[in-house]
């Protein structure tokens, strides 16, 4: 409790001081979050700097993934995943935490959800994600989603780690993204959970006013699940200056981070398992 | 108000799997600091320290990355090769020398937490209103 209280004080005390630095248009800074609703949406509208969950308790919680039933195929392969949450850095076989391979398409907007930018161009809405730098096209001129990709055929088109998206808005306010094609070597889910190529995932992306949006998430994978199910929802704000910082897996700094820190501290994956079962560890 | 404030620390727990660390912090003072590597996935801090025996000991214990550390006050300058501080630190249960940061005392006595119990958020106290 004292340890609570003193903490609390600590970081108090490090928000005034972020919060007294004088403010620059290059620095972004997610304890200066957006007040208020800004008024009424914007018609079809998404473009702007944003902020998610991942960036400040500020953001409101929506609903977290639903825990999906696994056909047997996908139950062998989950079976051989080590996430990093029981294994830690040394033990784990996720690859974006091993080699920086990219999270893709939809774990880096699951996990990973701490800002981006939405543009809109004539014929797609472009999606700037912080986290790992990488962007997102969802293709609005009425192409269809393509139903071969990772195939033997000639025609079939290359896996991609953010697949292929095409997206039409509902309404006014409401824009929706189908995704196909994604690369079977991205995990989709942090603890290892599988996904197939052809897995269809689909957006709903809401315009609730000027500063909020929201996305809820779903997949149907029948290779890989019993049945369609939730990635969940997330809110995003309005970011006042419209700034986002860089935020890169640096394969030469995880390397040195795994050979001096991750890999000498060693992996203890029961340890992990018994705190998960009796707390909720320090 | 501390429940909350220890309920929002509570998804914290799982990132990066600190089963590897000590569940209680040991306290070394007089670390010299050698090198301090503002990196992602998670930043490092180096020391030496002499044990009470006169053992040199070189340490190297984490930090978060320096997007979240930023917001508890940390930057790319907080720390210098030749810095005094006082470190706390989650021993790695392998028995090397590397380990968890708890938190460090500057030479000024500037208190820098990492993330743990006594840091009831990443992200200050509670969210902006």
């Amino acid at each position: 409790m004292r340890n609570a209280v003193a903490g609390a004080v600590i970081a108090v005390c490090a928000a005034v001081m972020v919060s007294a630095q004088s403010k620059s248009p290059w620095v972004y800074y997610p304890l200066d979050t957006i007040q208020g609703d800004g008024g009424p949406a914007p018609k079809r509208d998404l473009s702007g700097t944003w902020a998610g969950p991942g960036s400040t308790d500020a953001i409101p919680r929506g609903a977290n993934a639903e825990r999906p039933s696994l056909t047997p195929l996908g139950q062998q392969i989950m079976s051989q995943r080590k996430p990093i949450g029981r294994y830690g850095p040394a033990g784990t076989n996720d690859p974006t935490a091993r080699y920086c391979d990219p999270l893709g398409f939809p774990l880096d907007f699951i996990y990973q959800n701490r800002a981006m930018s939405v543009a809109t161009m004539p014929n797609r809405v472009v999606f700037l994600h912080q986290f790992g730098g990488f962007w997102r096209e969802v293709w609005t001129d009425g192409r269809p989603l393509p139903t071969k990709v990772g195939g033997d055929d000639r025609d079939s088109l290359d896996p991609t780690y953010m697949g292929y998206s095409v997206g039409h808005w509902e309404d006014d306010y409401n824009f929706v993204i189908d995704t196909t094609g994604l690369d079977e070597r991205t995990w989709l889910l942090r603890d290892g959970t599988p996904h197939s190529v052809m897995a269809h995932v689909q957006e709903r992306w809401t315009r609730v006013d000027h500063n909020t949006m929201k996305v809820a998430m779903t997949i149907d994978d029948p290779k890989m699940f019993t049945k369609p199910f939730s990635l969940g929802t997330y809110y995003y704000r309005w970011v006042p200056n419209q700034k986002i910082n860089e935020w890169l897996c640096v394969p030469s700094e995880t390397l040195k981070y795994l050979q001096e820190q991750g890999d000498p501290a060693g992996s203890y994956p029961d340890a992990q398992q018994q705190r998960l079962g009796g707390g909720r560890g320090r | 108000m501390v429940a909350s404030l220890l309920a929002m620390s509570a998804p914290l727990a799982a990132h990066h799997g600190d089963a590897a660390y000590a569940d209680k912090p040991m306290e070394m003072k007089g670390c010299v600091v050698t090198e301090f590597d503002w990196m992602n996935p998670h930043s490092l801090i180096k020391f030496d320290y002499k044990t009470a025996s006169g053992e040199l000991q070189h340490w190297t214990m984490e930090i978060g990355s320096p997007p979240s550390m930023a917001l508890l006050g940390w930057s790319r300058t907080t720390l210098r090769a030749g810095d005094v501080i006082t470190a706390y630190v989650y021993q790695s249960k392998s028995g090397v020398l590397v380990g968890r940061t708890n938190k460090v005392i500057l030479a000024d006595g500037t208190v820098l937490a990492d993330r743990d119990d006594s840091t009831p958020s990443r992200y200050g106290t509670e969210p902006p209103k």
